[in-house]
């Protein structure tokens, strides 16, 4: 499935937002227009009453006549191309009633109408002016008059073309209408791109999902430096793919040697059993067959306890039983529970802890680290040797060196002897499943510690560090 | 003792029950939790063994309903889940003991005598006694035979376990568990050594000897 452009939640928003733009503007539009159009009235309506008074001027001094022979000139001269002008004789045409049928009007008083330009040019008096052929065409135009109410019934039209001041009103309209136009239009293909870039980059973190759905673990999410949201957000992706795919190494292995180590000793069982079943055994002989299967089945048990054990401290099952350890009384009962086995190997073994160091862990599992430490340090050290467990504490990380005298691992050795399984020359004699190395790095790792061998001279010297203050659940941070 | 074991595999079920029957124990059994819970609220048990996975209701259910019912027979759960989380949840729940599978025969056996044995009342001694070895705990002191015998802490924690379980079996994970709260197997035998440092104390000078070794299983202390 594509994703299409009309689909992305970016193109949407730019349209509503083109939207809502466009129509804000279009108010803004309107209110300019309906404001042009009010002071064009209020303009037109003005000259009107302008040339009403020098009228009623005329008349006041002149009389009728006087204003009649204004009138006509006013009519027939070119000034009147906007103005016109009329006397009315309510006998021959009472407009005034016609327009405000109810309402009384004193002398003097006067109405604004709008009138067709054709009903006003057939008011008596009003047909001698003087109409220019384009000005016929726009007979159904409107025309703004003010009518005034003079004695003896006699009313004074003054009125005006209103033809330019509208087609000045349309353009304005015309151009408002196409700013919106364009406005709208603009939001829109700027929403557009917008939503193609978003649009690209998702199409891109899906096609790698997609792969790694397929199968690719190995893929990753295009980072593109540019440290916006998807970045960071491919940065976290990124993150988190890693450690999926650690995980699924380290269970891949754990499953591989898991069945690899457990095919030997279970072979072993099953032909210890056959073979007794052949044989013509007495009863003790059987016991024997029967305690050393179950001595192979524990064996079975154990290798398979440490490999899910350290695939558990490989996968930080237990952070969240993390607590507080101080180092010191945790060191010291280690040393206590093993201080009479490494006398009865005629070792000597001693345990020097300055102060106390705080630092979060899981108890068990780091103090069985350090019990496969000290196994291995009684295993392989001749009587007469020594162990010596010895702290450097700062405030912020404990140093902790287990020292032997004992045969020591090979420096080309060192890397190899933390791979489950690993059993070295000297060590296929005596027991172990080559793992316990294996917890203690998965353990100390777990706990942001390191470990390190070193060279005793002669011995081994195992150098293990932490820190005081470990984040409990490393987060990926979005900020 | 009478047990109630509520296992669904039949077969491990049959193996269990007679296991405890060769040491004297009677078990009666339940396939499900739902018939289990039932079986275990009529109050008659010493003890009762429950698989945490179940049919028609998960052990740690039946536990914590027993629990609610004020049912207190002690329970030991088995359970294939032996992480660190499982162990706690399970013993929240209100189970007393846990034991992941595989466990070996010996070890369920000793660990459902120490569970009946600290059910029982007159929990409050102040003086533990096996035949002439007594334990005085409020002057922290140890006697054989009248003779004062001069013990380490760890050591004398160790007898102390060793006597409240006497005539018990006591396993190497039991003593490692309970004496030094570690939850795992060393490879090396530790266990071994403190308890021959132990026996040589209370032992070596007198008759007969109260330490005994049980083959593949651990340790018991008795008179004879």
């Amino acid at each position: 499935m594509r994703l299409r452009l009309v689909n992305t939640s970016a193109f949407r928003l730019s349209l509503i937002y083109a939207l809502v733009f466009s129509i804000i503007s279009a108010c803004a539009f309107s209110f300019i227009y309906w404001k042009s159009a009010n002071e064009i009235r209020a303009q037109t309506d003005s000259q009107l009453r302008a040339e009403t008074t020098n009228l009623l001027g005329l008349y006041q001094n002149g009389q009728i006549s006087a204003l009649t022979q204004e009138m006509n000139q006013l009519n027939t001269d070119g000034r009147s191309k906007f103005f016109l002008y009329a006397l009315l004789n309510r006998s021959q045409r009472d407009l005034i009633k016609e327009i405000e049928p109810n309402k009384e009007l004193k002398v003097g008083d006067s109405i604004f109408a709008t009138l067709p330009l054709k009903t006003v040019i057939t008011v008596p008096e009003a047909d001698k002016i003087q109409l220019n052929p384009s000005d016929k065409a726009q007979l159904n135009q409107d025309a703004r008059v003010l009518l005034t109410l003079l004695p003896d019934g006699y009313q004074i039209m003054v009125g005006s073309d209103l033809y330019e001041r509208q087609a000045l009103l349309k353009r304005i309209l015309n151009v408002i209408i196409s700013l919106i136009l364009v406005v709208f239009t603009l939001a829109l293909i700027v929403g557009a791109l917008i939503g193609y870039s978003v649009l690209r980059r998702i199409n891109r973190v899906r096609q790698t999902a997609g792969e790694i759905v397929q199968g690719d673990l190995s893929q990753r999410m295009q980072v593109t430096g540019k440290n916006d949201e998807f970045d960071r957000l491919n940065i976290v992706v990124n993150t988190m793919l890693e450690r999926i795919e650690k995980l699924m190494q380290t269970m891949h292995q754990v499953t591989d040697n898991l069945a690899h180590d457990l095919r030997n000793p279970l072979n072993r069982l099953r032909n210890r059993i056959e073979v007794s079943l052949i044989q013509n055994l007495d009863k003790d002989g059987y016991q024997k067959v029967q305690q050393e299967s179950i001595q192979d089945i524990d064996d079975i048990i154990l290798t398979f306890n440490s490999l899910l054990n350290i695939a558990q401290a490989e996968s930080g099952k237990h952070d969240r039983d993390w607590r507080p350890i101080d180092l010191k009384p945790f060191l010291e009962e280690l040393y206590e529970l093993y201080s009479i086995a490494a006398e009865e190997a005629g070792l000597n073994f001693t345990c020097n802890v300055d102060g106390s160091f705080i630092m979060l862990g899981e108890n068990q599992l780091l103090a069985q680290t350090f019990t496969n430490i000290l196994d291995n340090a009684i295993k392989f050290t001749p009587k007469g040797g020594e162990i010596i467990i010895d702290t450097h504490f700062s405030k912020s990380t404990a140093k902790i060196e287990i020292s032997d005298t004992g045969l020591g691992i090979p420096e080309d050795k060192r890397e190899e002897v933390f791979e489950r399984f690993t059993r070295l020359d000297n060590a296929r004699s005596k027991p172990g499943n080559g793992l316990g190395l294996s917890l203690v790095r998965a353990v100390v790792e777990r706990h942001r510690g390191s470990i390190e061998l070193q060279d005793n001279k002669p011995g081994l010297q195992v150098l293990l560090e932490f820190n005081a203050h470990i984040v409990k659940h490393k987060k990926a941070t979005l900020n | 003792m009478h047990m109630l074991l509520i296992e669904d595999d039949t077969q491990t079920a049959s193996f269990i029950q007679k296991g405890l029957a060769e040491s004297g124990h009677v078990a009666d059994h339940a396939d499900n939790g739902e018939d289990g819970y039932h079986m275990a609220l009529t109050g008659q048990y010493d003890v009762l063994i429950i698989d945490r996975m179940l049919p028609k209701k998960s052990g740690l259910e039946v536990i914590k309903d027993l629990r609610e019912q004020k049912i207190k027979t002690p329970v030991l759960i088995l359970s294939a889940l032996g992480d660190v989380d499982d162990r706690v949840e399970g013993l929240r729940a209100g189970g007393d003991d846990y034991l992941v599978k595989p466990y070996a025969f010996s070890e369920l056996l000793a660990r459902l005598q120490a569970l009946v044995r600290r059910a029982s009342p007159a929990q409050e001694l102040t003086l533990l006694r096996v035949h002439d070895l007594q334990m005085d705990l409020i002057k922290h002191s140890v006697t054989r035979a009248g003779q004062i015998i001069h013990l380490q802490p760890r050591e004398f924690t160790l007898l102390e376990y060793l006597m409240r379980h006497a005539d018990e079996v006591v396993t190497r994970t039991m003593l490692l568990e309970n004496v030094w709260d570690y939850h795992f197997d060393p490879q090396t035998n530790v266990i071994d050594v403190h308890i021959s440092r132990l026996r040589s104390k209370i032992d070596r000078d007198f008759t007969p000897p109260l330490l005994h070794t049980v083959r593949g299983a651990g340790y018991s202390l008795h008179a004879s």
